[in-house]
């Protein structure tokens, strides 16, 4: 799996390296749209988990790539394990780089004190970090699953043929359910549970709850990206390439 | 058919061993195809464009499940050459497909760096020495390539990592007659070292007459033929007759009627041969040329026969 891993990173480098410019652009255009340094990381860390997952399937196809790769000594479960390590790779870096980023504004913003509602939004505060570490958390679950629903469909489709049907997978999935709920009314107190989800988002505000809600998160990100692995292990061990 | 398939024996020295592959697409089969590739040998495959030598060299490298037949390579089934317990036999196996299979953006030097990590045996030093004799510069990347220039960068790879076979898919093509010369000779130079072969599919029949072995020929996913290709160069011939003498020569029967395939010309007809010495010593008016491997091919496949 090792070799497989660092395969991908090698072929990913040069895209990574221009995400990375592209990815601090667009985090700081929107965190000084939405006067919020949370954005930035929230940003990147969403964009470095899909980017790779799609990014790393495209690459796949260029040459017959992925059909020669299986001539090199590794396995079926090696390229996929080391896919999904890339990904998770790329998707943390997206994270720290984000982070350092914010911060990094919020230092020059507050060193050359800039004035208005932009120099307020990004001074530095206490409970900033810990807002902040859950704002990425929650992000980086979106991110991840996102990168566990599309990563299997690259593996069973290849990259050309899941284009194809993603948008309405991601449509089926993501979107339908959201107006479902946001139409019937569920969402202001018809869904059992709901009070509960209250009283944990209530919990985000104390520092424990924080730390707690962050545990959460990545958990759930991972529980998320081992189920995609094991669906997609299964998926590939089939494919005719 | 002048040379079905032999049947082939498991000894220790196969190091390619197919029995029986089938593999079923819509329009197109692999029907039962055997072939055995023996340590030191060179096996030219042939056969015409869409007769399954892809999908037999594909299908060897367990690349996709067949519907029946076995196949090993270096002793491993094919299907587990894609599964952990197999993986690590393909360190031995260097294989080259009929088009540059790199991602496009890489540089030959990422080609490099991406064999170095596949591969545990890898030579650096070796691939460099290789791409340099080869005229291939580390900074460029594959999209800048030529297509002789990639199959020049896959064929470096595949001599650079200690494989002890070789699997060459249309290798040569695009290839400029002086590099297939450097190629020929560096093909030449890995087989002859102990527990080495080569199977190496390719149109360029000239090529396969200055190194195989052996000469296999698949026509629409069946074996048509496997002789050594010293009978086919050096025994057969190939008699330029008028029609009329095609009778003389079945009514002599110097060549078996199972074996006689001719093919029909506007200026006569032309006559498989299989010992054109004793043909010569028969009739000697009938001019007879040594036979090619293009010869033998399209004889076999498109000519007549009684």
């Amino acid at each position: 799996m090792k070799s497989a891993y660092l395969i991908e990173m090698t072929i990913f480098r040069d895209y990574a390296r221009q995400l990375i410019a592209l990815g601090i652009l667009v985090s700081a255009c929107i965190g000084l749209g939405m006067q919020t340094p949370l954005a930035m990381p929230a940003t990147l860390t969403c964009m470095f988990f899909m980017m790779s997952a799609m990014g790393l399937a495209a690459y796949d196809q260029l040459n017959h790539w992925e059909l020669f790769r299986l001539t090199l000594p590794l396995s079926r479960k090696d390229i996929v394990l080391g896919r999904y390590a890339a990904i998770v790779t790329f998707g943390l870096i997206g994270m720290v780089v984000g982070v350092v980023v914010a911060l990094v504004i919020m230092t020059v913003v507050a060193t050359i004190g800039l004035p208005g509602e932009v120099g307020e939004a990004f001074a530095w505060e206490a409970d900033m970090p810990g807002v902040m570490s859950v704002v990425t958390c929650f992000t980086l679950l979106i991110g991840a699953v996102v990168s566990s629903v599309v990563t299997p469909i690259y593996f069973r489709l290849g990259q050309t043929r899941a284009t194809q049907i993603l948008p309405t997978i991601i449509v089926l999935l993501f979107v339908i359910p959201v107006v479902i709920l946001g139409n019937s009314g569920m969402l202001d107190g018809g869904i059992p549970g709901m009070e509960l989800l209250s009283g944990a988002l209530e919990a985000l505000d104390t520092p424990m709850g924080m730390v707690v809600g962050c545990v959460i998160l990545v958990a759930l990100s991972a529980v998320a990206l081992c189920i995609s692995a094991a669906i997609s292990l299964k998926l590939y061990e089939k494919r005719e390439l | 058919m002048h040379a079905m398939a032999p049947d082939i024996e498991t000894t220790d020295d196969l190091l390619i061993e197919a029995h029986g592959l089938t593999k079923h697409y819509d329009g197109f089969s692999l029907q039962g195809v055997d072939l055995a590739v023996a340590e030191g040998e060179v096996v030219g495959f042939i056969g015409q464009n869409g007769a399954g030598k892809s999908t037999t060299i594909r299908a060897l490298l367990g690349l996709f499940p067949t519907d029946g037949g076995t196949s090993q390579v270096l002793g491993c089934e094919s299907s587990a050459l894609s599964r952990t317990e197999g993986a690590r036999v393909k360190e031995e196996i260097g294989v080259v497909f009929d088009a540059i299979s790199f991602p496009e953006h890489l540089k030959i030097a990422d080609i490099g760096r991406i064999y170095a990590r596949a591969y545990t045996n890898w030579d650096a030093r070796r691939f460099a020495r290789i791409a340099k004799d080869l005229g291939l510069d580390a900074k460029k990347t594959v999209k800048s390539l030529s297509r002789g220039m990639g199959m020049k960068l896959s064929l470096a790879c595949a001599l650079s990592h200690n494989a002890r076979l070789l699997i060459l898919d249309e290798a040569t093509a695009g290839l400029d007659p002086m590099a297939r010369d450097e190629i020929l000779d560096q093909l030449r130079d890995f087989v002859a070292e102990p527990g080495h072969a080569i199977l190496m599919s390719s149109h360029i029949t000239s090529d396969l007459e200055r190194i195989a072995d052996r000469i296999v020929c698949i026509d629409n996913g069946r074996i048509v033929f496997d002789l050594p290709k010293d009978v086919i160069t050096d025994e057969m011939g190939i008699a330029r007759c008028r029609v009329a003498d095609l009778e003389k020569i079945a009514n002599t029967g110097i060549i078996p009627d199972a074996e006689l395939r001719y093919l029909r010309h506007d200026y006569g007809i032309d006559v498989l041969v299989p010992d054109r010495f004793a043909f010569a010593e028969n009739f000697p008016e009938i001019a007879v040329d040594r036979m090619t491997i293009d010869d033998y091919m399209t004889l076999t496949l498109k000519g007549g026969a009684r």
